[in-house]
C-alpha cells in the first residue's frame, strides 16, 4: 500500500559544530603577604574529547622568573605548556610567589594564552590573567556559591574582592546578637523562625498553655498580614527586629515565644523544584537582658520551670555573635563584617498584605557593613558596556534586598522559577569598590535548583 | 503551503474534467428515519425513543473530513471543544461543565483514557474512521450510563455490517495547520486503510489502521533546535503522532448477535520547553544552551465482547465484557541544543488506567407491548495510577483500586402509541464511596398534530478525581490538600423537548425542536479555605452549579438542499460557599447553522457549517484601587466557527474527493477578562481556541466487490 508511506521527520540532524575554548577561569588573581602558592585554572567550553596543549606566555612588571616567582609546569623559557587531558573540563598550573615586593612597588605578572592545540579551538573569553603580588580587589570573575542543591542547606557568604566564599549550614545557629551600637537580637530567617513578645518578664512562669492560642499565628507563610510583626524586617534594618531593643532596664525586657522554624528539607524534589523545609524545629521561650556591653540570654523549652542562662559578648569585627540552641554555645557563622558582600540563603521576606513568606534562592547584601546594590535592566544598559560612569549612586538601596530574588523569575502554577537574563546588578562593597554582577545560572546543567552561578566585574 | 496548493489545483482540475454520472448521498433520506441506540432497550427509531437523541451522521462527519471527535463536535449547540496547547489534549465542555461531567461511550460502554474511564476524555484520541454515527443525549443519565453522565452522554456507534462482500477503503488526508504546511515538518498528514469483509449472512469482519501525524503549530515559535532564551523555542501547539488500529468480528444469528471489537491506540506527544538555560560561561565566552523536554507516549488497548438477542425469542439480553487499558509513559530528558544531545534521560509511567468492565441488561420479560421492564448491572474494577509528577501529590505516586458495582432497573409503560413512560433507578456500590443512587423518569407524548413532547428527569453522581482526593502540597508557605473523605457530586437535570415536523408542499420539510433544560450540580467539589491563619486549603463538597437552557433547533429539507438552524440561550449560576461570591445568573447565547447542497449530476455536495458562540461571563475576584477584593463580571469575547467543504464523487463513485476549509474566520485566541489569576501570576488575557484557518483535502477510494 503505497498510501501508507510512513514518513520520517527531518529534525534529527547532526547539530552545529561548536568550537572548543579553553580560557582562564578568572581574569585576575592577587596574593596577600602570607600567600605563596596559587593554583590557576583554565576552564573549557565543553569536555575535551582529545588531549592537547595550551601554550601560555607572560609579561611581568618588576618581577623575574626564578627570582620572584616560578610556575609549574615551568615557564623558565618564557612559555608554559599546560597539558589538557581528554575527558576533562579544566586544567591547572601552579604559580609560586618567591618574594614579597618592597612596599610601594608594583609587582605583577600577566599571562597570555597564545594557542590551544585541540581541533577546532578558538581563543576567546579570558585569554589573559593578571597576577598581582599584593592584595588588590579582583578585577572580576565567576563564582558558583555552594548553596547545596534543591534542599538549599547552606548559607553562602561571598566576598567579591577576594573572590572567596564561606559556607555555613543554615541550621547551625538560631539567634544573632548585634555587635554594633544597638542592643538587638535577630532570628535565623533562613529557617523561617518567628518570635512574639509575651506580657511576662518571668521566663519560668510561662508554659505551653499560655501561648497555645497564638502559636499558629507566630509563623512564616500564614498568609495573614499579622505574621509580619513576628519576623525581623526583611530590609535588614537592625532597628526593626521582631525582638524589641534590649533595654538596660531588666523589667522592660519581656519573655518571647520563639518558633524555631523548619528543619532543612531532605527529599529530592521534582527537577527544578525545591524541598527546603522539613518538620518543625519546635519552640523555645527566651528572654534577653543587658549586662554592661554584653547580652544575657535566658532560654528554656516551653514547659520548663527552670532556664539556662548564657552571657554573650559583642565582637566588633563581626556584625553578630551567633548562638545555637542545639549546641548551647556561641557559633561562628558570618565571616568578619568587612569580608563579605553577598549572602546566598533561604530568606524570610514579606509579601504586602499577606505577611511573612519564605523565599529560596535569595541573595542578601551585607547592609550592616554598608554593602548595597541596585538592579539595572539590560534594556537600559548592556552588561558588557556598563562602566563606572553609568553608576547611579542614588539608586543603591538602603535595604539588603537590593538583589534579593530579582535575579530570577518567580514561577507559578505549572511554571518553575527561571533565570532572568535581562537584568544585572550594581553593588558597592564595604570598601567602596563598585562591581557589576550578572547571574548566569539558577540551575545545574541537569536542571536542579540550588546551583547558582554569577559573573562580576570591578567597575 | 505551496505543496498543498499544488495538490488542490491538480485535483480540482482533474475532478471537473472527469466525466461521470453519480448519485447524491443518501443522507437526507436516512435522516428522516434514524435508528438510535443510546438509552434504548432495543435499537429503535428516533421517533419512538423516549429520550431525545441527537445524531451526527457519518455523512456529516465525512463532509467535515472529521478524523477524530475534536474535529466534529465544535459545530454542536451547547458543546464546546477546549484545546490545551500545552498538553495537546482537547476536552469537551457541555452546558459549561467540563469533560469530567460528560460521559463518552463507544458502542454503549465507556472508553478508558489515562485520566478516567468514560469521562475526562481527550477527544483527539477518539478516531472516527469506523463509525456509523455519533449520538448525543443532553442531561443526567445516571440510570442508564452510571457515574459522571451528568451534563450528557456522547455515544459513538461503530459500523458492524456492510452491503458488500469486500470493501477496501484507503484514504489520504492532507491538512494545513493554520497557514503552515510542508511534506513532513508542518501540517497534518493522515493515512488510513480499512478492509471489511462479509463472510456470510452471519459473519462479518473489519479491520483498519490510521496514522495521524499532527506536526504541531509553529506560529511564532522556532521548534526544537532553537537555542535562544526568548520564549520562542518549541511549538505553539504540540506536535503529536497517532496510530490507531481496530478490528471487529461480528456474528448475527436468528435471535442473537455477537461482536468482538479490538482497538489499539498509540500516541506520541512531544513537549519542548520554551525556556532555554543558556549556561553562559563568561570565562570562555561561550554558552551551553540546554532545555528540559518531555515526550509522552500513550498506549491504549480495548477489548469489547458484546452479545445481545432474545432467549428463545423471549427475554432480551444485552451483555458486554470489556478489558481496557491506557497508559501514558513519559520520557524526560535534558537536551544540549547545539549538539542535539539528550542526557539525564528518565523513563517512567506517568498516568494509567486499567479496567475490567461488564454491563448486562435483561428486558422483554413479559412479552407485552404495554409494559416491560429492564434489569441491569454494571461493574468495573479499575486500577488508576498517577505518578508524583502528574500532580501535586506531595512526591507520592498514587495507586488506587476502585471497584464499582451498580445495579439498575427501569420499567417502560406504553399504554398506547402516543404515550410512553419510563421510570428507572440505579444504586451504586463501591469500595471507596458511600452507596449512591440515580433516578430518572422519562416520558413521551405524541399529540394529534404530530407534536412530540418528551420530558426527561434524571440524576447522576460525579466521582471525585485524583487531584481532589490526593493533592498534597504542603510546605512552609503553602497548605493545599486533597480530601479522601470527599463524596461524589450530585447532578440532576430536567429536560423538556417539544418537536414537530412541518411539511410545506411536497418538497419542503421542516423539523423543529424546542428544548428547555435545567441542570443542577450540588455538593460540588471546590478548593476551599479551611483555616485562615495559617492559610490552608482543602477540597470539599460545598458548592453548587445551576444552568438553565432554552434552545430551538430546526432542520429543513428542500430538494437537494438541507440544513439546520439552531439557537441556544443559557444562564449559569454558581454558588461558591468557599468564598464570597455572586450567584446571579450569567447569560450566554450560541447559534449554529449549516447548509448542504448537492448536485446529483455532478456527484457533488457543497456544505458549510457555522456556529456563533456569544460572549460568556464569569464573576472574577479582582482588587480595586484601594486594594479591596471585589467581584466583577468578566467577559470572554464572542467568536465563531465557520467551515466549508466540497465533496465530489469521481470514477463511478469509487473515488471521493473532499476539499475544505476549517475555521474560515481564522479564530485563534479570544480576549477574556473572565479568568482569575493565580497567587504568583496575573490572569491570562486571552483563551486559546484554535490555530487559525486551515485547508484540507481528502481523497478516499472505495474498492467494493461482491
Amino acid at each position: 500500500m503505497a498510501l501508507l508511506l510512513f514518513s520520517c521527520s527531518s529534525d534529527d540532524d547532526a547539530g552545529e559544530a561548536q568550537p572548543f575554548v579553553a580560557a582562564f577561569e578568572n581574569p585576575s588573581v592577587s596574593f596577600t603577604a602570607e600567600d605563596t602558592d596559587k593554583e590557576i585554572t583554565l576552564v573549557y567550553s565543553k569536555t575535551a574529547t582529545e588531549a592537547g596543549t595550551a601554550t601560555i606566555s607572560y609579561t611581568s612588571v618588576n618581577a623575574e622568573y626564578g627570582t620572584h616567582f616560578i610556575t609549574s609546569p615551568s615557564g623558565e623559557n618564557g612559555i608554559l605548556e599546560v597539558p589538557l587531558t581528554a575527558g576533562s573540563n579544566s586544567a591547572t598550573f601552579n604559580f609560586t610567589k618567591l618574594q614579597n615586593p618592597v612596599e610601594g612597588t608594583e609587582m605583577s605578572v600577566t599571562f597570555k594564552l597564545d594557542a590551544v592545540s585541540n581541533t577546532n579551538s578558538s581563543l576567546q573569553g579570558n585569554t589573559t590573567l593578571a597576577v598581582s603580588f599584593t592584595e588588590s580587589a579582583a578585577l572580576g570573575g565567576v563564582l558558583s556559591p555552594e548553596v547545596g542543591g534543591p534542599n538549599q542547606p547552606n548559607q553562602v557568604y561571598v566576598d567579591l574582592s577576594s573572590q572567596t566564599q564561606t559556607t555555613v549550614k543554615r541550621d547551625t545557629w538560631d539567634l544573632g546578637f548585634y555587635s554594633g551600637e544597638d542592643f538587638r537580637v535577630v532570628l535565623n530567617g533562613s529557617l523561617y523562625m518567628a518570635a512574639k513578645e509575651l506580657e511576662s518578664t518571668d521566663i519560668d512562669a510561662i508554659s505551653e498553655a499560655d501561648v497555645t492560642a497564638f502559636q499558629s499565628a507566630v509563623a512564616v507563610g500564614t498568609f495573614s498580614a499579622e505574621s509580619a510583626d513576628y519576623i525581623d524586617d526583611p530590609s535588614g534594618n537592625i532597628r526593626e527586629t521582631a525582638i524589641a531593643e534590649i533595654s538596660e532596664t531588666a523589667s522592660e525586657n519581656k519573655v518571647y515565644l520563639v518558633n524555631l522554624g523548619s528543619a532543612i528539607g531532605t527529599e529530592t524534589p521534582e527537577k527544578g523544584g525545591i524541598d527546603i523545609t522539613d518538620d518543625s524545629r519546635g519552640w523555645k521561650k527566651i528572654r534577653v537582658l543587658r549586662q554592661g556591653n554584653d547580652y544575657v540570654l535566658q532560654y528554656a523549652d516551653l514547659n520548663a520551670t527552670t532556664h539556662n542562662e548564657v552571657v554573650i559578648d559583642k565582637n566588633e569585627d563581626y556584625n553578630f555573635t551567633f548562638f545555637s540552641f542545639n549546641t548551647n554555645e556561641e557559633t561562628t557563622v558570618e565571616p568578619e563584617k568587612t569580608k563579605w558582600d553577598l549572602n546566598f540563603t533561604v530568606f524570610t521576606n514579606i509579601i504586602q498584605g499577606y505577611g511573612a513568606y519564605g523565599y529560596a534562592d535569595f541573595v542578601a547584601t551585607n547592609l550592616k557593613a554598608g554593602a548595597k546594590a541596585y538592579q539595572v535592566n539590560a534594556a537600559d544598559f548592556s552588561y558588557e558596556n556598563f562602566s563606572a560612569e553609568d553608576i547611579i549612586e542614588a539608586n543603591l538601596i538602603e535595604d539588603q534586598r537590593g538583589i534579593g530574588s530579582d535575579w530570577r523569575n518567580g514561577g507559578g502554577p505549572n511554571t518553575l522559577p527561571s533565570l532572568k537574563e535581562d537584568v544585572f546588578f550594581v553593588l558597592k562593597d564595604s570598601d567602596g569598590n563598585y562591581y557589576k554582577i550578572r547571574f548566569t545560572a539558577l540551575l545545574s546543567e541537569s536542571g536542579e535548583r540550588g546551583y547558582p552561578k554569577f559573573e562580576y566585574k570591578l567597575l | 503551503m505551496k505543496q498543498l496548493t499544488l495538490i488542490f489545483l491538480i485535483l480540482f482540475f482533474s475532478s471537473i474534467t472527469a466525466q461521470n454520472i453519480s448519485v447524491s448521498d443518501s443522507l437526507s433520506i436516512n435522516n428522516l428515519d434514524e435508528v438510535v441506540v443510546t438509552g434504548q432497550y432495543n435499537p429503535q427509531s428516533i421517533k419512538k425513543s423516549v429520550y431525545e437523541v441527537s445524531v451526527i451522521s457519518k455523512a456529516d462527519i465525512d463532509r467535515q473530513a472529521g478524523n477524530n471527535l475534536a474535529d466534529v463536535l465544535n459545530q454542536t449547540l451547547n458543546i464546546s471543544i477546549i484545546p490545551n496547547a500545552s498538553t495537546g489534549k482537547s476536552q469537551v465542555r457541555m452546558f459549561g461543565l467540563d469533560g469530567q461531567y460528560v460521559k463518552i461511550l463507544v458502542d454503549n460502554i465507556p472508553l478508558v483514557n489515562d485520566e478516567g474511564f468514560g469521562n475526562n476524555t481527550d477527544l483527539t484520541q477518539i478516531n472516527l474512521d469506523d463509525i456509523e454515527q455519533i449520538e448525543i443525549v443532553e442531561g443526567a443519565m445516571g440510570v442508564q450510563y452510571g457515574t459522571d453522565a451528568v451534563a450528557g452522554v456522547i455515544n459513538i456507534i461503530t459500523k458492524k455490517s456492510s452491503q458488500n462482500t469486500w470493501e477496501i477503503t484507503p484514504y489520504l488526508q492532507e491538512e494545513t495547520i493554520g497557514d503552515e504546511y510542508s511534506w513532513f515538518d508542518e501540517g497534518r498528514h493522515i493515512q488510513s486503510i480499512s478492509v471489511s469483509h462479509k463472510m456470510s449472512d452471519k459473519w462479518y469482519a473489519n479491520a483498519m489502521i490510521t496514522r495521524n501525524d499532527f506536526a504541531g503549530l509553529w506560529g511564532e515559535r522556532e521548534g526544537r533546535n532553537y537555542a535562544i532564551n526568548d520564549g520562542k523555542r518549541g511549538y505553539e501547539w504540540l506536535p503529536k503522532i497517532q496510530y490507531n488500529g481496530k478490528a471487529l468480528l461480528s456474528y448475527q444469528g436468528n435471535n442473537t448477535r455477537w461482536f468482538y471489537k479490538f482497538e489499539y491506540f498509540n500516541e506520541k506527544v512531544s513537549r519542548y520547553d520554551s525556556v532555554v538555560r543558556m549556561n553562559s560561561n563568561p570565562s570562555t565566552g561561550t554558552n551551553n544552551p540546554v532545555s528540559s523536554d518531555e515526550v509522552f507516549t500513550s498506549n491504549r488497548f480495548m477489548h469489547h465482547l458484546n452479545g445481545n438477542g432474545n432467549f428463545n425469542g423471549g427475554i432480551r439480553y444485552d451483555v458486554s465484557f470489556s478489558f481496557q487499558q491506557q497508559k501514558r509513559n513519559a520520557e524526560n530528558y535534558n537536551y544540549r541544543i547545539p549538539s542535539r544531545e539528550k542526557f539525564d534521560i528518565e523513563n517512567f509511567e506517568y498516568e494509567s488506567r486499567k479496567v475490567y468492565y461488564s454491563k448486562g441488561m435483561l428486558s422483554d420479560f413479559l412479552n407485552n407491548q404495554t409494559f416491560d421492564f429492564q434489569l441491569g448491572y454494571e461493574v468495573n474494577a479499575s486500577d488508576g495510577y498517577a505518578s508524583a509528577v502528574a500532580g501535586d501529590f506531595g512526591g507520592e505516586n498514587i495507586n488506587r483500586y476502585l471497584g464499582a458495582y451498580d445495579i439498575f432497573a427501569s420499567a417502560e409503560y406504553i399504554p398506547n402509541n402516543r404515550f410512553s413512560l419510563r421510570p428507572g433507578a440505579r444504586v451504586f456500590f463501591s469500595n471507596k464511596f458511600n452507596a449512591q443512587t440515580a433516578l430518572e423518569i422519562s416520558s413521551k407524548y405524541t399529540f394529534n398534530n404530530n407534536f412530540e413532547l418528551r420530558a426527561v428527569v434524571g440524576t447522576a453522581p460525579r466521582m471525585p478525581n485524583f487531584t481532589e482526593l490526593y493533592s498534597y502540597f504542603v510546605d512552609a508557605n503553602h497548605d493545599v490538600r486533597g480530601n479522601e473523605n470527599l463524596q461524589p457530586e450530585q447532578g440532576s437535570s430536567v429536560f423538556v423537548h417539544l418537536k414537530k415536523p412541518f411539511a410545506l408542499g411536497s418538497e419542503f420539510l421542516l423539523k423543529s425542536k424546542l428544548t428547555l433544560g435545567y441542570l443542577n450540580v450540588e455538593d460540588r467539589i471546590e478548593l476551599t479555605i479551611v483555616n485562615n491563619s495559617p492559610l490552608a486549603f482543602q477540597y470539599n463538597n460545598i458548592d453548587r452549579y445551576r444552568t438553565w437552557n432554552v434552545s430551538l433547533a430546526n432542520g429543513f429539507f428542500y430538494r437537494n438542499i438541507n440544513g439546520n438552524l439552531g439557537i441556544s440561550y443559557s444562564a449559569v449560576s454558581k454558588v461558591l460557599d468557599s468564598r464570597d461570591y455572586n450567584d446571579d445568573y450569567l447569560n450566554a447565547v450560541q447559534l449554529n447553522a449549516n447548509l448542504s447542497y448537492s448536485i446529483p449530476n455532478w456527484g457533488t455536495t457543497f456544505s458549510t457549517y457555522y456556529k456563533y458562540n456569544g460572549p460568556e461571563y464569569q464573576f472574577v475576584q479582582e482588587q480595586d484601587e484601594n486594594g479591596e477584593d471585589v467581584l466583577v463580571r468578566g467577559r470572554q469575547a464572542p467568536y465563531s466557527w465557520w467551515d466549508a467543504s466540497v465533496r465530489k464523487l469521481l470514477l463511478k463513485n469509487k473515488m471521493e474527493l473532499t476539499l475544505g476549509v476549517r475555521n474560515l474566520l481564522n479564530v485563534t485566541r479570544v480576549n477574556t477578562t473572565a479568568m482569575e489569576g493565580g497567587a504568583h501570576s496575573g490572569p491570562p488575557s486571552s483563551v486559546l481556541l484554535g490555530y487559525g484557518r486551515s485547508y484540507f483535502i481528502k481523497l478516499l477510494y472505495n474498492l467494493n466487490f461482491n
